[in-house]
């Protein structure tokens, strides 16, 4: 079990975003989580890495407590890629630089090293001929792809992706898709939040709905998808499928 | 005619006669600038740290400094404290003016760095960065772009306010101008010269800074900013 949660709370004032969510997943598991918007699924990601505090309950990845008060969290951080929406690429950096940077401040990587492997990631991701462009001169599905080159540069041990692909034109869509595709078949250990059903129904080994802060429902894409047991979550189905 | 070539005679002597302190006025200036980068530097960052005491201090410092005319600082300088740790004129001056501005620049700082979307910060602490890394090579490094437009205007400014320490008797371009125009009563003819000069300074280095903006402007880059 490479990640647990334990009855997680993570509270906004008055407003609870992850009421009690409790989670375990194995080693090379891909976890799709999907639900309506407010409903604190990007919330329940960003405590997995300490961008939001949990103010109940307790997370561990890999044997280490995600607690954001730690002087040493940004050495857990870096066991933990993350994919946002919004791509936050570095725009003052060219794109072999973005994959660098972290390697070399972080990973305290040579520079020819951190080349190479970045160098190796961006053929992954099948960018070869960008790696000397700006993050500007990038369609979204490009910078998007920069992304996940970038968050693997730094051999995380799980890879969270919120939204990915929301901030996407359709035709951009499939190519980020392809390549977390091609990283959950390599045994990636993977939690993504998602409005794609069809990618979750392929890739995932577990769904989990969540509304409210809360899970509603989880099982195998079979289960929540064609069968789910909850009104809500049929409700929800009903309208995305 | 006669007249006009007198007073162009005039003119060019007195423009010698200036020219010759011009650069102290630069020294003054650029030394009085170097002090407000480093302190507006200092303190901007000190003003967004995560210690209550370091921000409030920061506070104190930007809302003292701002609030104090910078004649009456150049006074504390050079009469206040230069008499009890010996400051020279040139010293004191500097530091009157360079901690003034300094004020200033450190809210340019601070805004310029809060500019940054959070999702900067986000992307580079979920790479394992602190947050001193992610200030050095994410945050500053975009927040000198939008930094300098503002940061010029500030060394223009501190340009012109270093007229002022001509009261302690630092002989830059304003002292000497008021020098000469007691001895040659020539008022009207200095001062125009003075201000003249002033003004070749100063819109050359808005040309300069014209200059700069585009060195430093990297393509798409207004395209990722939200």
């Amino acid at each position: 079990m490479i990640v647990e949660i334990k009855n997680a709370v993570c509270r906004f004032g008055d407003i609870t975003a992850v009421d009690g969510i409790s989670l375990e997943v194995d080693k090379g598991d891909v976890v799709c989580i999907i639900g309506p918007s407010g409903s604190g699924k990007s919330t329940l990601l960003r405590c997995l890495n300490a961008l939001e505090d949990i103010q109940e309950g307790e997370i561990v990845i890999d044997g280490f407590r995600i607690d954001r008060r730690y002087k040493e969290i940004h050495q857990i951080r870096l066991e933990v890629g993350m994919v946002f929406q919004s791509f936050n690429l570095f725009p003052h950096l060219t794109v072999l630089k973005n994959v660098n940077l972290a390697q070399r401040v972080v990973r305290k990587r040579k520079r020819d090293e951190a080349t190479r492997i970045s160098k190796e990631l961006l053929g992954k991701v099948g960018l070869t001929e960008k790696i000397n462009a700006f993050p500007g001169q990038l369609s979204g599905g490009q910078k998007q792809r920069v992304a996940i080159a970038r968050a693997l540069a730094m051999n995380p041990k799980i890879m969270l992706f919120d939204e990915v692909t929301s901030a996407l034109d359709p035709e951009m869509i499939g190519e980020v898709l392809e390549v977390m595709k091609q990283l959950a078949r390599e045994g990636m250990t993977m939690l993504v939040v998602t409005h794609e059903i069809g990618f979750a129904r392929e890739v995932a080994d577990r769904i989990i709905f969540i509304d409210e802060g809360k899970i509603v429902e989880a099982g195998t894409p079979e289960q929540v998808l064609d069968n789910p047991q909850n009104q809500r979550t049929r409700d929800f189905l009903g309208k995305v499928l | 005619m006669n007249w006009l070539v007198e007073q162009l005679g005039i003119l060019s002597k007195i423009f010698y006669f200036l020219i010759q302190v011009v650069h102290w006025t630069i020294i003054i200036s650029v030394l009085a600038y170097f002090i407000a980068l480093v302190c507006g530097l200092l303190f901007g960052i000190a003003r967004i740290t995560n210690n209550r005491f370091i921000r409030w201090l920061a506070g104190a410092y930007i809302n003292v400094l701002r609030g104090v005319p910078l004649l009456v600082l150049i006074f504390f300088f050079y009469f206040g404290l230069g008499k009890i740790i010996n400051l020279d004129r040139l010293v004191a001056g500097v530091l009157a003016v360079g901690v003034c501005y300094g004020a200033y620049m450190a809210e340019i700082f601070r805004s310029g760095i809060e500019a940054i979307d959070y999702g900067q910060h986000e992307a580079a602490m979920s790479l394992g960065m602190t947050r001193w890394q992610t200030l050095r090579y994410i945050i500053l490094p975009q927040s000198f772009r939008i930094v300098v437009p503002p940061a010029a205007n500030e060394f223009i400014a501190c340009l012109k306010d270093s007229s002022l320490v001509s009261i302690i008797g630092l002989r830059e371009l304003t002292r000497a101008g008021r020098e000469y125009a007691n001895q040659y009563f020539l008022d009207f003819q200095t001062w125009l010269m003075v201000g003249l000069i002033y003004l070749i300074l100063t819109l050359s280095l808005t040309r300069l800074v014209k200059v700069l903006e585009k060195k430093f402007a990297v393509h798409g880059y207004g395209m990722e900013k939200k």
